[in-house]
């Protein structure tokens, strides 16, 4: 099962590695990214992001779902990662268990940020992203904005008030 | 010299017992580290710091006052082994029960102090600092070999 779902530019990083694998508790990462399952460079660089002891999975998205939907890791505390938010719906619309979605860093670094739609210090969106995200919000899953633990969660719907 | 937080928390966002946390260095290297944490944990305010020589205050007070105030164990990080701030350390800390002191110090180390929930002992914290090493970092063949299978996830 998906303990969290977290969208984030930078997919593994400082915040992830440490610190919410701990708070999470979650033996596996897996990073659901086109990209990354087939770049060996990104990879690697995935690789030396992941703490000792953790096990990491790179898997295109329709891959990682599959991996998702595996009855083997029914009982397995999973950290799932996009780093973009139409992933993150493909995922949650084709996988059962996920316990939530935080779609923590978005577009503070896209070269058109300036362009987007600010809803948090951490989400600047496109259109279409918004878009998706206002679909993601009206699913059955908790969806929220949590960079790190000792923030508190702002579910994505009260951040979307008014957009 | 630039004192912070002198009013600590003793109990982390899951009301756990935090191990109490004081970092001392030559300059602004305290307060930044300081900085860079609470950027990647939001926990900054948990760490006590010591930026030493940036005035002519006598920071020595501010060592005593840690180690008198804090909840045992707890940690002192110094920059640099041997330097001043290190030696005003230990002679502040020595033979005082529960209170270790960490020398060249890095943000792996401050950071697997400050997110760990087990209780602190000498084995225990020397396990965090074999983690938390600088290193050289290089590609081996086991870094590029191609994705591990679904398999050994799942074991």
């Amino acid at each position: 099962m998906i303990a969290q779902l977290r969208v984030d530019d930078r997919l593994i990083h400082g915040q992830v590695a440490l610190v919410w694998t701990k708070e999470l508790n979650t033996p596996g990462i897996v990073v659901a990214n086109d990209n990354a399952a087939n770049n060996t460079m990104v990879q690697m660089t995935l690789k030396m992001a992941t703490p000792t002891g953790k096990k990491l999975l790179i898997r295109t998205v329709d891959d990682a779902i599959k991996v998702f939907n595996n009855p083997k890791g029914s009982d397995m505390r999973i950290f799932a990662l996009t780093n973009n938010i139409e992933d993150a719906l493909k995922i949650a619309k084709n996988v059962k268990e996920i316990d939530g979605i935080n779609v923590a860093n978005v577009g503070r670094f896209a070269n058109d940020a300036n362009k987007g739609v600010q809803l948090s210090s951490t989400l600047m969106l496109s259109e279409q992203e918004l878009t998706s995200l206002k679909e993601l919000a009206e699913l059955d899953i908790p969806v929220f904005n949590q960079v790190v633990p000792s923030n508190v969660k702002t579910p994505i719907k009260s951040l979307l008030k008014g957009k | 010299m630039i004192i912070a937080n002198k009013e600590m928390k003793h109990k982390d966002i899951k009301g756990e017992n935090m191990t109490e946390i004081l970092v001392a260095s030559h300059g602004h290297f305290a307060s930044g580290l300081k900085n860079s944490i609470e950027i990647l944990t939001g926990m900054g305010d948990k760490i006590q710091t010591i930026d030493a020589y940036v005035d002519q205050s006598d920071y020595t007070k501010q060592i005593i006052r840690f180690i008198e105030n804090a909840q045992h164990p707890a940690v002192i990080f110094t920059d640099l082994k041997g330097g001043s701030v290190n030696q005003k350390v230990v002679l502040e800390a020595v033979n005082k029960k529960n209170i270790f002191v960490v020398t060249q110090t890095n943000l792996a180390i401050v950071m697997a102090v400050l997110l760990d929930n087990e209780k602190l002992t000498r084995d225990h914290i020397q396990d965090l600092i074999n983690q938390s090493q600088v290193e050289l970092c290089q590609i081996d063949d086991s870094q590029t070999e191609s994705n591990d299978s679904d398999g050994d996830f799942f074991e």
